[in-house]
């Protein structure tokens, strides 16, 4: 754990977080959650907990992404806020 | 509607800011969660499972049939998106 | 003070996070949106989770020269947590079924109401 490294990563986090929820174009949002989601899985690798972080960015950055450009590619892109 | 919205989320989260005061401090070995049972699983999970991965050592040997309802719970969540997902097609016809 | 801060900021970190997928969840009119918004707020949680477990001082939990004699004792504290590790790759897991489940049953709302923003489901449901 290196606290430089962590505060930066969680800036990070942040940012995309409120951009993934902020964003009109919802391919866009999923894009950002696909980010977010790496993100969060360095910052668990600099925690020391790299079994989550792989699962992390195997099962949530991967699948979950692909179910949601699935799901929105299904339905409608644009949103209202 | 959004401002109600905004209400809430700012009461919760100065709820849990003060609760994190008594919290134990980040990355401080003596924190209740580090002192109960994980040293008995670090000590003894080599020598008991033979595996140098403890976290692997737990959610496969101590904690196994946990593993399998998270199998079931995969399978359930598969199951169900089979079904939401065909009847609605049927209905169309 | 300066220590009380720089020993507790995740924490408020982790509250800001939550925060923000809790309003995603409940102020955002998009169906899609709330959803993002559920990932978001469980993500916040295996993180606090996941914080929890970190040891200052202490390696990664996978013992090393594990595979030989091993007639050295073991240090507990040299080690971090792994508890809150297997847990939340549990939780990690369940958090994607609960998304696959999600976007079927959202799938189907599209089909029948043709829109998903929330208000005009809703009109649609009145009429």
């Amino acid at each position: 754990m290196i606290v430089a490294f962590d505060f930066i990563l969680l800036l990070f986090v942040i940012i995309c977080a409120i951009a993934a929820i902020s964003v009109k174009d919802l391919l866009s949002a999923v894009y950002i959650l696909g980010a977010y989601s790496f993100f969060m899985c360095l910052l668990w690798a600099e925690m020391g907990a790299v079994d989550v972080a792989f699962t992390e960015a195997s099962v949530s950055a991967g699948i979950g992404t692909v179910l949601l450009i699935a799901a929105v590619s299904k339905t409608k892109r644009r949103s209202k806020d | 509607m959004r401002i109600l919205a905004l209400i809430t989320v700012i009461i919760t989260g100065i709820i849990l800011i003060y609760g994190t005061v008594d919290m134990p401090d980040w990355g401080d070995p003596n924190s209740p969660a580090s002192k109960h049972v994980s040293p008995g699983y670090i000590e003894e999970a080599l020598e008991k499972t033979a595996t140098p991965n403890i976290v692997t050592a737990v959610l496969a040997d101590y904690r196994s049939y946990d593993t399998l309802g998270e199998t079931a719970v995969i399978f359930t969540a598969g199951i169900a998106c089979i079904l939401i997902l065909r009847r609605r097609r049927r209905q169309r016809k | 003070m300066f220590d009380f801060i720089l020993s507790k900021y995740n924490y408020w970190i982790y509250v800001i996070l939550m925060m923000i997928g809790f309003y995603a969840m409940i102020g955002k009119r998009n169906l899609i949106k709330k959803v993002i918004g559920m990932n978001i707020f469980q993500t916040a949680i295996i993180l606090f989770f996941v914080s929890t477990a970190a040891k200052r001082g202490g390696t990664l939990p996978i013992i090393e020269h594990g595979h030989g004699h091993g007639a050295h004792a073991i240090q507990a504290t040299a080690y971090i947590n792994p508890l809150p590790h297997v847990l939340m790759l549990t939780a990690i897991v369940v958090m994607v079924s609960t998304l696959g489940v999600a976007l079927a049953v959202l799938i189907a709302i599209y089909r029948r109401h043709n829109t998903l923003e929330e208000d005009e489901i809703l009109r649609q449901q009145q009429k």
